[in-house]
């Protein structure tokens, strides 16, 4: 044992090295940690040397191959005096071997972060730490924090460990890693903030006993009371107390002793260490061994403790807590008797504060006392929650890692599938146009008219011309000899927001409009949820205002996307003819789509209420967007799909068609081009600079 | 406190009994051990058998709990008697727990019984051994001056000097000291060779020319020492010993190391509890049987675990239990680690996707949680419970687990009169 405060196992100042620090848990604590803290002078994971951890963008924490190569490479003000073992169970020995043997001088504690460590690897880190002087928090820690320096190690205090650890004179020491947050969020109830939350760990050797820790804290200036979650295994308590009444310690203690159900129920816990081993190891004999050192019963929320001398006397010692949520009252108490004041005003008080009730009809059966209403939503929740529901629509997708992992398809090593279809079937009983729908959107196609439209939209986006900005890409390919897939390459790197994407525009637009409304279905001409006229006219005004406005002060203007067409401008009433095709499909099968028609009322209504000259062209883009918005309306309603996906659905159709227009457009270059023949020449090229002479110095 | 009566349980731990040592394991040992023989045996192989040994004891193969195998143990002289006893410890009852089978040892006359066990030691840090003349029995009930406790060095191992020692400080009769000293040695090195978390033999006996055998033998394995896993034992099935859920949640568990995954059956019938975090867990699970929530298995699946991990832990819970409940119970605290989006994503889906291939479902689902993305994780869940038409109530981690408990508790008690049969 070095430490000989409780800060000296962690301060500000420390400098942290990771091992392991580029795994999966590693690597999210450390960014949290140090973007909370800044003490993680490096880490280091076999294999992985030269890599980086960005914290934020553009700052790194450096990964060594080795812990020798960290100090071989960091400069020596650098040298970490603490380090957090994150390193798989059979990995751990070897790399605090190499911690003791490398950094003996400097290391002062070791937090072994990693669970399903054999004991016996324990037992013998044990002894080299031992022998080096060295303390070990762990194994299976959770890590520790110091708030009155504002740092930590490891996950204590999640992913944000300022909301759950403000200043204040509890220390919390807790076998259970969750339990040390969640008690310090208990006693913030009661204007009880924490010195300090240690996770001992709870495997069967916990490396620095209670007693260490006991002691540690009651040299700590800040801690005025130690709150301890204990489990079953161990005589760490039978020692502890041995030590209590032995030095006569001075600060009180409250404990909350878990695992009685072991003992009548012969069940084994989550922690590797709840293993009952004799006499002074199970719940109720540390549950005992507390009580007799107390000299108290535990803690009754409907005692009257103030003026009874005796039980006052008691208090100074402890008390035991048999419910957790009566922490705050036990601890408050405990305060009261030793008149010091609340670290900081009490938060509201412990109760049941539901976030969301809904029990329907369950509701109307059952007694009165179970109904609860909705309570009040703490920050910063409440805020995230009315954000997040402010869009109708849309799922809210859950992330995880996919390096191998997909949804979207599958292959079993006999069978490969789209989102469980097997595409064989597909290919002898669907098309192509309902494989990319089920492709892009997870799902077959509800109408078989949708495969069609997709089709078509396919179908007009292949071309426009050669003089388009993705045809002449292609065509540029083809004239420096590459090959056909780098001019398909060449036309999607072409395709932008201005050409090709502004149908995403469209869609957000659209979503924008029809959101807010009950639009259950979009292919049904008078949905009870829409009033489109109404829609219309709101948006054509909206939109005469903006340009009346904006022509006054000389400025631009928002304008509406997809309506209008560089080529299909000149006359009164304008239509892109692909549009018209769309429009011409569905009127002839007695179909209808409510986004087009939106669109196609509101060219005429703009003209109409004269915000613009002429009937706008609709053109193709909006057309792609109508139709695919149609197709995704019921899976955003059932917010089956995200919104970001039916956002960019537009611009990847319109790439997809344009991506084999372009190869069209690039063998036919092929053949017929001659070499080079998309080079402008110079006399065509105007030169917009004069020429200049380099300085004589230069020359 | 008061528990539930519903809630029993048995004990998953994996444990060694002296069948599977004698079996696998003692031939690797160099720890002497009787004769042994297991049923079925005929009359003719019985009478084989007691022909030669004169004496045998018949033992049930059971997972027996801190007392032993006390009070089943018998021994005989002759074949109907050995088959009496046989019979009737075939379907013996050591509370709840059935033998798996009976088998006959070799009686060792005995003029004295050695307790020795190795474990490790929360005061030593590190192994310790533990001896007393007064073997067999409960080691609990000996009085500490006939019992010694030394540690022994993890690299160094125990040596037959120290043990000497330990043995002449108990006036250990000089004529075995020597031999027992070189046996304990062998006795270390059984425990640190195979990766034990716990060895013990209770008792040797010591036969009166000084031989001495290893009369019962019971081990627990470190399940994480390499030394262990790399031996393969087969461990054998006990009746009832472990529930179709237990296996299924054990095998998915050792599947990966990502995220806590432990189940016990409680055998409960109203709370179907999925936990979060190692302490919260232990603690909410003693609220519920307290106040009467009959849990149906306790479980801590904190961790982060991976969605798909969370999906399947789900899933294999509902499939078991899900149609009995009468509450759905999803608490923890405010976890560190754990992504709550990903958690109650895979929840969520998990039970979607039960709704899907079992039909609907109806119970109250109650809810707590706290940390890293718990806005988004309470709108996925909260979504697919309003889409599967389940009434529930959602708690943030302001409100503390127990009372959460309590709570549901309640809830589960009134709602259960109201289930259609």
């Amino acid at each position: 044992m070095r430490a000989t405060q409780l800060a000296d196992l962690l301060r500000k100042g420390d400098r942290v090295a990771v091992s392991n620090i580029t795994g999966r848990e590693s690597s999210m604590v450390s960014i949290v940690s140090h973007r909370y803290c800044g003490n993680i002078v490096g880490g280091w994971a076999l294999g992985k040397g030269g890599q980086t951890i960005e914290y934020e963008p553009g700052r790194v924490i450096p990964v060594f191959a080795t812990f020798a190569d960290l100090l071989k490479n960091l400069p020596r003000r650098q040298y970490p005096n603490k380090i957090v073992v994150y390193s798989p169970p059979e990995a751990v020995y070897g790399e605090v071997k190499e911690v003791v043997s490398f950094g003996k001088k400097n290391i002062e504690t070791i937090f072994i972060i990693t669970e399903h460590v054999a004991i016996e690897v324990t037992a013998k880190i044990a002894s080299l730490a031992r022998e080096a002087g060295i303390d070990i928090i762990g194994c299976n820690t959770l890590g520790m924090i110091n708030t009155y320096d504002g740092v930590r190690v490891g996950a204590v205090g999640g992913d944000s460990p300022a909301e759950s650890f403000k200043k204040g004179g509890a220390a919390i020491i807790s076998n259970s890693g969750n339990m040390v947050t969640t008690m310090a969020t208990y006693l913030m109830s009661a204007g009880i903030g924490t010195s300090f939350g240690l996770s001992t760990g709870k495997d069967a050797l916990i490396l620095t006993p209670l007693k260490e820790l006991l002691a540690l804290a009651e040299k700590d200036r800040h801690t005025r009371i130690i709150v301890l979650y204990i489990e079953p295994g161990g005589l760490y308590e039978k020692e502890a107390v041995d030590m209590l009444k032995r030095k006569k310690f001075t600060k009180p203690v409250i404990v909350y002793v878990a695992g009685k159900i072991l003992e009548t129920q012969n069940v084994s816990l989550g922690h590797a260490g709840a293993v009952v081993e004799g006499a002074f190891t199970t719940a109720s004999a540390k549950m005992r061994l507390f009580d007799d050192y107390f000299g108290i019963e535990p803690f009754d929320p409907q005692k009257r403790y103030d003026h009874n001398v005796k039980l006052r006397q008691a208090l100074r010692r402890g008390i035991r807590i048999q419910t957790l949520h009566t922490l705050p009252q036990a601890a408050s108490l405990v305060y009261r008797i030793h008149e010091w004041e609340r670290d900081f005003s009490p938060r509201e008080t412990i109760q049941l504060n539901p976030w969301f009730v809904n029990l329907g009809e369950l509701g109307k059966k059952l007694p009165a006392p179970l109904i609860l209403a909705p309570g009040k939503i703490i920050e910063p929740y409440a805020s995230q929650f009315t954000s997040l529901a402010a869009g109708k629509l849309g799922k809210m997708a859950a992330q995880r890692p996919m390096r191998n992992a997909s949804y979207a398809s599958g292959n079993d090593g006999q069978t490969t599938t789209i989102y469980g279809y097997s595409v064989a079937d597909l290919m002898q009983r669907g098309n192509f146009a309902e494989s990319l729908i089920l492709q892009w959107l997870g799902e077959l196609p509800q109408h078989a008219f949708e495969s069609r439209l997709v089709e078509m939209c396919l179908i007009a986006s292949l071309s426009n011309g050669p003089g388009t900005i993705s045809a002449q890409a292609a065509k540029l390919s083809a004239s420096a000899g590459n090959a056909p897939h780098t001019g398909m390459i060449a036309a999607l790197a072409s395709v932008g927001d201005v050409h090709g994407g502004n149908g995403r525009e469209a869609i957000e637009y659209l979503l924008k409009v029809f959101e807010a409304t009950d639009l259950t279905d979009p292919y049904t001409p008078k949905d009870s949820g829409v009033d489109l006229q109404k829609i219309v006219l709101q948006e054509a005004e909206a939109f005469k205002k903006r340009k009346a406005i904006a022509q006054e002060s000389g400025t631009g203007y928002i304008r509406i996307p997809c309506l209008g067409h560089p080529v299909f401008k000149d006359k009164d009433v304008n239509f892109d003819p692909r549009e018209e095709a769309i429009h011409a499909y569905l009127h002839e099968h007695g179909l209808y789509n409510v986004f087009l028609d939106f669109y196609r009322r509101l060219a005429q209504t703009l003209k109409h209420i004269g915000a613009t000259s002429r009937v706008l062209a609709v053109n193709v883009d909006a057309a792609i967007a109508c139709i695919w918005l149609g197709i995704c309306w019921k899976l955003l309603k059932d917010r089956r799909i995200t919104m970001k996906r039916v956002t960019d659905i537009p611009l990847v159709a319109f790439a997809l068609g344009r991506a084999a227009g372009a190869a069209g457009e690039f063998l036919d270059h092929q053949d017929h081009g001659t070499g080079m023949d998309m080079r402008v020449p110079p006399s065509e090229c105007e030169m917009l600079t004069k020429p200049r002479d380099l300085p004589l110095s230069k020359k | 406190m008061d528990y539930n009566p519903v809630c029993k349980i048995r004990d998953p731990m994996q444990q060694i009994t002296e069948l599977t040592f004698l079996e696998q394991l003692a031939k690797r040992s160099k720890l002497p051990t009787p004769a042994y023989a297991v049923t079925p045996l005929d009359r003719k192989a019985l009478k084989a058998l007691l022909d030669q040994w004169q004496k045998a004891v018949v033992k049930p193969d059971i997972l027996a709990g801190r007392k032993g195998k006390a009070g089943l143990v018998k021994v005989v002289d002759d074949p109907a008697r050995a088959q009496q006893e046989i019979n009737r410890l075939l379907n013996a009852d050591l509370g709840g727990k059935m033998p798996r089978t009976v088998y006959l040892t070799r009686y060792i006359p005995a003029e004295l019984e050695i307790y020795t066990a190795i474990t490790y030691n929360s005061s030593f840090l590190g192994p310790s051994l533990t001896i007393s003349l007064k073997g067999g029995m409960d080691i609990e009930t000996v009085e500490d001056k006939y019992k010694r406790t030394i540690p022994v060095d993890v690299y160094k191992g125990l040596d037959a000097y120290q043990a000497s020692q330990v043995l002449s400080d108990l006036q250990c009769p000089k004529k075995i000291v020597s031999a027992f000293s070189r046996c304990l040695v062998n006795f270390w090195d059984f425990f640190i060779t195979s990766g034990m978390r716990m060895c013990e033999v209770n008792p040797w006996r010591v036969t009166p020319a000084g031989e001495f055998y290893v009369c019962d033998f019971k081990a627990v394995p470190d399940e994480s020492n390499f030394k262990f896993q790399n031996q393969a034992i087969a461990f054998p099935e006990y009746p009832e010993n472990i529930t179709p859920f237990e296996e299924e949640m054990k095998e998915l568990a050792a599947s990966s190391y990502q995220g806590q995954l432990h189940i016990s059956d409680l055998h409960g019938d109203l709370i179907l509890p999925i936990l979060f975090g190692g302490g919260a867990s232990t603690i909410i699970t003693e609220t519920l049987c307290t106040c009467g929530g009959s849990p149906i298995f306790l479980s801590d699946f904190g961790g982060n675990p991976t969605y798909d991990r969370m999906r399947h832990a789900a899933e294999v819970c509902f499939k078991h239990h899900l149609k009995k409940a009468a509450l759905l119970l999803i608490l923890g605290g405010k976890a560190n680690n754990t992504l709550i989006d990903v958690t109650f994503q895979a929840i969520g889906d998990a039970l979607a996707n039960y709704v899907e291939e079992r039909g609907p479902v109806f119970m109250p689902v109650v809810i707590g949680r706290g940390g890293p993305r718990l806005a988004k994780g309470m709108m996925i869940i909260k979504e697919i419970l309003e889409t599967l038409k389940l009434p529930y109530i959602i708690f943030g981690y302001d409100t503390p687990v127990t009372l959460v408990a309590e709570y549901a508790a309640r809830l589960a008690k009134a709602y259960a009169p109201m289930r259609k049969p």
